[in-house]
């Protein structure tokens, strides 16, 4: 077990900076997530903490070890790959037991890892079998397999779920939190799916654009996250952004109004500075934070497009007078059968021109 | 609908009264060459037309036996083609793995040249090829004289360095991790991952060495250590000869490749498509 | 991926050596010797010995022309015939495909001796099966050997049976790879099939057909062993004679070393001029 530091780490290809000075600590035994939209760098920056690409700048330090020119095999990590990577050629146990024996390890303890690794995975019945001869969950499973029979400090996985169906990821994913838990083990897992990150992880590291956007732990990005980006990005339905403009202050702060309909406003209180009137806002409000007329400090009229009935819950699709989309969280018991209704905002949150939170 | 399938139907016909004659006629200098092999010289040279093979194979094969010693000729061609299928296979495979799967200083040059050389006439390094192996290197009439120069092949690295860049890198990441040294990625993970290609281009490799005429002939010319399609060629064109003989000895040259053509046709059909389709 | 160049020469060195030593030492050398007068001893630098000597040598233009003559019917005849093959052993309707794959594909195995004995054979004067058919349909018999008309021809017969097939093969891949899902939209819009084979796979297979272009013409040039072994020695008098039997001629039964080397040479300039033409003709359009 160790602790994973990156030091200002920056990735080049060429003349193309991919990653632009990361700086994260990852505690013993914290699983952390890397995630973001396809092409932020987060996948580049878990090769680069594997040793598979050079480092272009910066340090990376595995259990207070400057790893910058250990050769992979050297670092103690081990990693899960997307395409799960199972040698074809190979049965199952000769896929985990590969590596070990290649680098001379003795029989007997390759062996007990094997064994061990089988048993943590429940995938001893399928040993003798060959890669294809696998459904997606167990390939998966004998790819994390082959990551445990290494014993390593860190656990690498880039994207270990985005081939599988919806429902066997959901297994897959508590299958993860299982094993981190029985282990304890380092992990550092890259997807660029938020749920999966929110579920999984002890702190998320949200990246764009080879930039890191937020570091934190899932609640604390959900409940504040520091820019626009953040926001949208975690939480499921997306949050809302309406635009509005400041038109003042009074007792509760700033007094933001919401384009195209001047009687709707909404009260901020502000600790930092406030921007000066008249300068454009956007304000996030999350779909279960709409609340019935009346309820919330602000009403706004929106008109219904589309009403999704999930059973328990319901989204409704609707669009303000302004024409910005908004999605509505709701109660199945508690949707409105008119097709322009007014809610109120009862939690919100507001950004600046450049995306940065106003708080 | 059945106007359609009228129409499909004499398409069809159109289509098989084309192709048969053209395949027969395709066919036909094969035909005779087996026909040739089994009849008796005076009845190869005689005013009938014979189109129906004869049981005279084996006098054929002693006629030339006595004109030449074509089955030592044989094994000299099947010991050269193996050893030079297993190094070139090993080689240009080497040399395809390193253009795949590494980036390194030089790469474009070492690709440029492999394309270059594939549109450079052979006979631009025939002369000093020839000069260097027999009068420098001393090697004329050996088998590494026969082995080794036609060791650069450029079309086989070009086809392996395709199948080896198809392959997901996660495979190879994934042992690379592990801490698997790359010989042994390459021996153990690659190699076995390209069988089908490795035996394609070991049959066109095989096909190409069995059958090389102009360089045994320059090299090898000595009898015993000609190949057999020399040894053959310096038959015809021979006044007295057994032309049933040539025909025998063109028989065992071509049917056993015939063979390995039809039971492995996927492979060869592979190997020598590869060379254009990208 | 990270920068390896020791591991990535490790893997080439035995390859590149094998290129240095028999590719890149003859490829210099040749160039030197062909300014090289090499039947004196020791051989002596004579800049326009064997270059002055070609531009005035006859049996070069003859042998010039004549390769080029062969190139010029051969190549496009052979290349047309195998693109009729590669677009019916494509048709769906075709039955007993194996079969005729096998007809056309079987002389891709046939070594270069086996096959120039089987035609000198059968297309002898006397004796020969070809003869013998014409003159059983009426037709006179034709003397392939001692005319230079059949004689070329029986060289261009020959050569087309045995390549015909392989470009054949090339050209069927390529067509196999040219998506299916094109023809079916094509034949909803009801393009008929001769107009889907002109507007859709010929163009999409150019690069192909060009590259079998290049291959056979790159390969007629050298044409040696059919005119060496059919018609004996590039006979009659030197009517079949090839640029590669005149370098073989020059090099090693007469051993001027330095000749045959501006022979090869003047080959190689023609095929760097040819693959010029191809990566002009398959250019990117901008």
């Amino acid at each position: 077990m160790a602790t994973v530091t990156l030091n200002n780490v920056i990735k080049r290809f060429g003349v193309f900076e991919v990653v632009h000075g990361a700086n994260i600590d990852v505690k013993d035994g914290e699983f952390v997530v890397f995630v973001g939209p396809s092409g932020c760098g987060k996948s580049t920056l878990l090769r680069m903490i594997a040793g598979l690409e050079d480092i272009s700048g910066g340090e990376i330090a595995i259990g207070g070890k400057l790893v910058n020119d250990v050769e992979p095999a050297d670092r103690g990590i081990a990693m899960v790959f997307q395409s799960y990577a199972l040698y074809p050629h190979m049965s199952v146990e000769q896929n985990l037991s590969f590596g070990l024996r290649m680098t001379g390890n003795p029989k007997a303890d390759t062996d007990r890892r094997v064994k061990r690794a089988s048993e943590i995975l429940r995938i001893n019945e399928l040993m003798k079998r060959r890669p294809r001869q696998l459904s997606g969950g167990q390939r998966q499973r004998v790819a994390i397999g082959r990551a445990i029979v290494r014993e390593p400090q860190v656990f690498l996985f880039d994207e270990p779920l985005s081939n599988l169906d919806a429902e066997l990821r959901v297994q897959m994913r508590v299958e993860i939190s299982r094993l981190h838990k029985e282990l304890g083990t380092t992990m550092i897992y890259v997807t660029h799916d938020q749920t999966e990150a929110m579920t999984l992880a002890d702190r998320i590291v949200v990246m764009r654009a080879g930039h890191i956007e937020q570091i934190g732990r899932p609640l604390d990005l959900y409940d504040n996250p520091d820019n626009q980006f953040v926001a949208g990005f975690v939480g499921s339905p997306k949050m809302n952004f309406i635009s509005g403009r400041i038109v003042g202050h009074d007792v509760h702060g700033v007094v933001v109004e919401l384009a195209g309909q001047e009687k709707t406003r909404i009260a901020q209180p502000l600790t930092g500075a406030a921007p000066e009137a008249g300068s454009k806002v956007m304000v996030g409000v999350r779909p279960e934070h709409f609340g019935s007329a009346g309820e919330g400090d602000t009403d706004l009229v929106v008109r219904i497009d589309v009403v999704e009935h999930l059973g328990g819950t319901s989204f409704l699709y609707a669009r303000t007078a302004n024409g910005d989309d908004v999605v509505i969280q709701r109660d199945a018991a508690n949707v409105p059968d008119a097709s322009e209704i007014t809610v109120s905002v009862r939690k919100s949150y507001l950004f600046d021109e450049k995306g940065l939170r106003l708080r | 609908m059945s106007s359609l399938s009228s129409a499909r139907l004499g398409r069809s016909i159109a289509l098989h009264l084309f192709l048969t004659p053209l395949a027969l006629i395709w066919l036909f200098p094969l035909w005779m060459m087996v026909v040739f092999s089994t009849m008796p010289d005076n009845g190869i040279f005689s005013p009938g037309i014979e189109l129906l093979p004869h049981g005279n194979f084996m006098d054929n094969f002693n006629n030339l036996q006595r004109d030449t010693d074509f089955v030592g000729a044989i094994g000299i061609s099947v010991s050269v083609a193996v050893t030079y299928t297993f190094l070139s296979v090993l080689l240009t495979s080497m040399a395809g793995w390193a253009l795949a799967r590494y980036r390194f200083v030089g790469k474009g040059v070492v690709v440029a040249i492999i394309l270059g050389t594939i549109t450079l006439p052979y006979a631009v390094v025939l002369i000093p090829q020839f000069i260097m192996v027999a009068r420098d290197f001393k090697l004329a009439n050996t088998w590494v004289a026969l082995i080794v120069p036609p060791l650069f092949n450029s079309l086989g690295v070009l086809f392996m360095r395709q199948s080896f860049s198809m392959m997901p890198d996660d495979l190879f990441d994934a042992a690379r991790v592990e801490g698997v040294k790359e010989w042994r990625i390459f021996l153990f993970v690659a190699l076995p991952l390209a069988r089908p290609m490795l035996a394609a281009l070991a049959i066109i490799l095989f096909l190409a060495s069995w059958n090389n005429y102009l360089w045994p002939l320059l090299i090898n010319s000595q009898p015993g250590s000609m190949t057999a399609p020399v040894a053959l060629g310096t038959l015809i064109g021979l006044t007295k000869v057994s032309w049933g003989g040539i025909m025998a000895g063109a028989v065992m040259l071509t049917v056993p490749m015939l063979v390995v053509f039809v039971l492995l046709q996927r492979h060869f059909i592979a190997g020598i498509a590869a060379g254009a389709i990208k | 991926m990270r920068y390896q160049n020791a591991t990535a020469y490790r893997f080439l060195a035995p390859y590149l050596l094998i290129f240095a030593i028999f590719w890149v030492w003859p490829i210099i050398d040749s160039f030197m010797i062909s300014f090289q007068a090499t039947r004196t001893v020791p051989w002596r630098f004579a800049p326009t010995f064997n270059w002055g000597r070609l531009i005035g040598d006859p049996a070069f233009f003859n042998a010039l022309k004549n390769t080029l003559l062969i190139l010029v019917i051969q190549v496009p005849v052979m290349i047309t015939l195998a693109l009729v093959m590669a677009v019916l052993l494509n048709s769906p309707l075709l039955k007993a495909r194996g079969l005729y794959r096998f007809a056309f594909f079987a002389p891709v195995v046939v070594g270069e001796v086996a096959y120039s004995a089987v035609f000198r054979l059968m297309f002898n004067l006397n004796f020969g099966i070809i003869n013998k058919l014409l003159n059983s349909v009426g037709l006179p018999s034709v003397d392939w050997f001692s005319n230079v008309t059949p004689a070329m021809a029986l060289i261009m017969i020959a050569v087309t049976w045995r390549w015909a097939g392989y470009n054949a093969i090339i050209l069927l891949a390529g067509m196999q790879s040219i998506p299916e899902d094109v023809y079916e939209a094509a034949t909803l819009d009801r393009v008929s099939k001769l107009r889907q084979f002109f507007f859709i796979t010929l163009p999409l297979l150019k690069p192909v057909i060009v590259f079998c272009l290049v291959l056979s013409i790159i390969g007629t040039m050298q044409l040696f062993t059919e005119p060496f072994l059919i018609t004996e020695r590039g006979g009659p008098g030197g009517g079949t004679e090839t640029l590669g039997l005149l370098l073989y001629r020059q090099g090693f039964r007469s051993l001027n070393f330095g000749y045959a080397s501006a022979v090869a040479y003047t080959m190689a300039g023609l095929a760097i001029a040819i693959t010029l033409v191809q990566l002009w003709l398959t250019r990117e359009p901008k």
